[in-house]
């Protein structure tokens, strides 16, 4: 007996990418808010917030995916909190994410010039003036491409998550389903791999747009 | 003897040198002076060999540089050169920077090409940096590193192309002082530059670039203090 | 809350599989970043090649190894493959996969390497009479190294978290090994934590070396 592949797997797939692309966003904006403030809090001046946040950052960094999606179940799950996993799971992407994301905005604070600083001080404007104004614009402009690369790679990542059966089928996961069925892998997972690179490419894409607006209203102001 | 004869070189549409005579004798120091653009600096690479030429000939001690049998590696030996951005080589210290070539190139042994650094380093007064990087080094220092480095190989010639023009003004005296001591040792110098005070100085000849041509050239005095050419006086009137 | 008693004598009773699957893990590692290596110098030539053919390969490898999830990369080479009547050990399948991610990453770090290189470096080191090799030994390739080396330790710990992912094809690395006995010994979070250590402390002391390395080897610091 022969499985074909129906109109309903392709509709699967296409659910499937729609998920990923949900749990991407879901945990792109709670990732990217925890690691901003991560990343912050490291360049204030205070010693504790630099080595406690500092090892935050590095266990996250240090440390598979998957045994943190684990570990995280299994400790609530002791801790007498069981918890629904696809909670759990945007949870262990959202801290995951964030590690990676504490680093890029720590560099981008980091790249601004203390002189620029300065200056906006010295107008009179206070810490949190100069850190609105002045350094989250320069320095979210000149970590914006690293951003958006931990953002396909947060993409790519949610497939983990769904294939320890975390999540409703996400992309990889529903093409796992049809593939047990129809046995026909190579053209099932060349499907799911072109359906990654379009997602890939369109964020890519707009990422370079929008820089290129950022680029030409720079030179118009010059 | 460098001779400079009818050299034309183009950037692909763009005519860059249009026909450029020049005799430099040992011994002289040379300025080209003109706006940028006027082809002085890509005429130090053609003698030099770092660019190629379209049509013309430069010899050096009856050597034509662009010819095919032509060995450019050995011919870039007798020819330092000396360029705008100090390219000291960030990877290694002041001495590494000096001995390299030596070591490299002539085959010079190690210790020998350390004694020789040091000995060249102290010459521009940097005797007490050996060990430094170059990005441990002030522009002025750096730049004097790069001067040290062009003579460890004992050339026969400098070329300088804009040697002051990235420094900041109070750096540019300590470069143009190692220059000066360089000339009254009768090194052979052709230097393009801005510093029309020093080339007044300095040089024994002066050669004003304009639109890829000399346009005029003469004994440094008199053509700084009175050129015949309007374009010149043009150019002088503005840059003094 | 925490009526839970840890019970680590039971992980330390399996701690020499533990141990095996670790080394496994650092083998794996290793190997597909050396492997990486090797081919993302040809791809990194290949991109500036004349050769159509060569270019193509080169810019398809690094888009597609960059652009779909090594999951998905280790299912074609386990599951995928067999299409064509290839059929790859779990230990393969992963090394391969790896190691085609690995490469089109590295790819992508040497040519930002060799892009920060100025080309007046060149022009001076041949000022001086150096020829075409001279200057790439001594001049360019010690620059590169210095520019690559933080980012390929970066890569050399991102190759082992994805070696993790054998687990999900049955390999018994660290994470697939320490799944294996948590299932046996029904105590996940005991396990499931060691490994974690191992990881940190498999990380740390790569990171470690490469710092100590990197001070002895870059003291130039950045050219500014």
């Amino acid at each position: 007996m022969t499985y074909t592949f129906t109109t309903n797997d392709f509709l699967l797939m296409v659910q499937g990418a729609g998920i990923t692309f949900l749990l991407t966003i879901i945990a792109g904006v709670i990732g990217t808010f925890m690691g901003f403030l991560v990343g912050w809090a490291r360049t204030t001046k205070n010693a504790v917030f630099y080595y406690s946040l500092g090892a935050y950052v590095d266990i996250i960094r240090s440390i598979p995916l998957i045994i943190q999606f684990v570990l995280f179940n299994s400790f609530m799950a002791i801790a007498g909190y069981p918890m629904d996993p696809f909670i759990s799971g945007i949870i262990t992407l959202s801290i995951y994410i964030s590690g990676y994301v504490a680093e890029v905005v720590k560099a981008g604070i980091e790249s601004v010039p203390d002189v620029t600083r300065k200056a906006a001080r010295g107008l009179g404007m206070t810490y949190y003036q100069d850190f609105f104004y002045v350094v989250v614009p320069i320095g979210m402009r000149t970590v914006f491409p690293s951003w958006t690369g931990l953002m396909l790679g947060l993409m790519k990542d949610t497939s983990l998550i769904a294939v320890l059966g975390a999540t409703p089928p996400e992309l990889l996961r529903s093409s796992q389903i049809i593939i047990n069925r129809i046995q026909e892998p190579l053209m099932i997972l060349l499907g799911a791999g072109a359906f990654y690179f379009i997602m890939c490419y369109v964020i890519t894409h707009f990422a370079g747009r929008y820089e290129k607006i950022w680029q030409q209203k720079r030179q118009a102001a010059l | 003897m460098i001779e400079i004869q009818e050299v034309h070189k183009s950037f692909g549409s763009l005519k860059v040198l249009k026909g450029i005579d020049l005799t430099v004798e040992k011994g002289e120091v040379v300025c080209l002076i003109g706006a940028s653009g006027s082809g002085k600096s890509t005429l130090l690479l053609c003698i030099n060999a770092l660019e190629s030429i379209n049509s013309g000939k430069i010899i050096v001690d009856g050597i034509d540089v662009h010819a095919p049998q032509t060995n450019q590696d050995q011919l870039r030996r007798k020819l330092g050169i000396i360029f705008q951005q100090f390219n000291a080589f960030p990877h290694l210290t002041a001495q590494q920077n000096v001995a390299l070539a030596p070591r490299k190139v002539l085959k010079t042994p190690t210790k020998y090409a350390q004694a020789l650094a040091q000995e060249h380093l102290a010459k521009v007064g940097l005797g007490d940096k050996l060990d430094r990087y170059p990005a441990q080094l002030s522009g002025g220092q750096q730049q004097r590193l790069a001067i040290a480095r062009a003579l460890a190989m004992e050339p026969d010639y400098l070329l300088l192309d804009e040697v002051t023009s990235a420094l900041d003004p109070e750096l540019v005296g300590e470069v143009l002082d190692t220059l000066r001591m360089l000339a009254e040792d009768g090194m052979t110098m052709i230097a393009v530059t801005h510093e029309i005070p020093f080339a007044r100085e300095v040089a024994d000849r002066v050669a004003f670039f304009h639109q890829g041509v000399i346009h005029e050239i003469g004994p440094a005095k008199e053509l700084i203090n009175n050129p015949q050419q309007q374009r010149t006086k043009e150019f002088l009137g503005n840059i003094l | 809350m925490f009526e839970y008693t840890f019970q680590w004598r039971v992980v330390w009773k399996h701690w020499p599989q533990l141990l095996e699957a670790g080394l496994l893990t650092l083998q794996l590692t290793i190997l597909s970043i050396i492997i990486g290596l090797v081919i993302a110098s040809v791809l990194a030539v290949f991109r500036d090649s004349s050769n159509p053919f060569a270019k193509y390969l080169s810019v398809t490898w690094v888009a597609l190894a960059r652009n779909t999830p090594a999951l998905l990369q280790i299912y074609m080479a386990y599951f995928g493959l067999g299409a064509f009547g290839i059929h790859l050990s779990p230990y393969t399948a992963v090394l391969g996969a790896v190691a085609f991610n690995n490469a089109g990453y590295l790819a992508e770090i040497l040519r930002g390497g060799f892009s920060t290189v100025p080309a007046s470096q060149k022009f001076a080191a041949r000022g001086l009479g150096l020829t075409a090799t001279q200057s790439y030994i001594y001049i360019t390739l010690p620059q590169v190294l210095q520019a690559v080396f933080l980012p390929i330790v970066n890569q050399v710990i991102w190759a082992m978290l994805a070696t993790s992912l054998g687990m999900i094809i049955g390999l018994q690395e660290l994470t697939g090994m320490t799944t294996f006995l948590q299932s046996q010994t029904f105590r996940p979070f005991e396990f499931y934590f060691v490994a974690a250590c191992m990881y940190l402390v498999i990380a740390k002391i790569a990171t470690m070396l490469a710092q100590i390395v990197a001070a002895h080897m870059f003291k130039g610091g950045a050219d500014k």
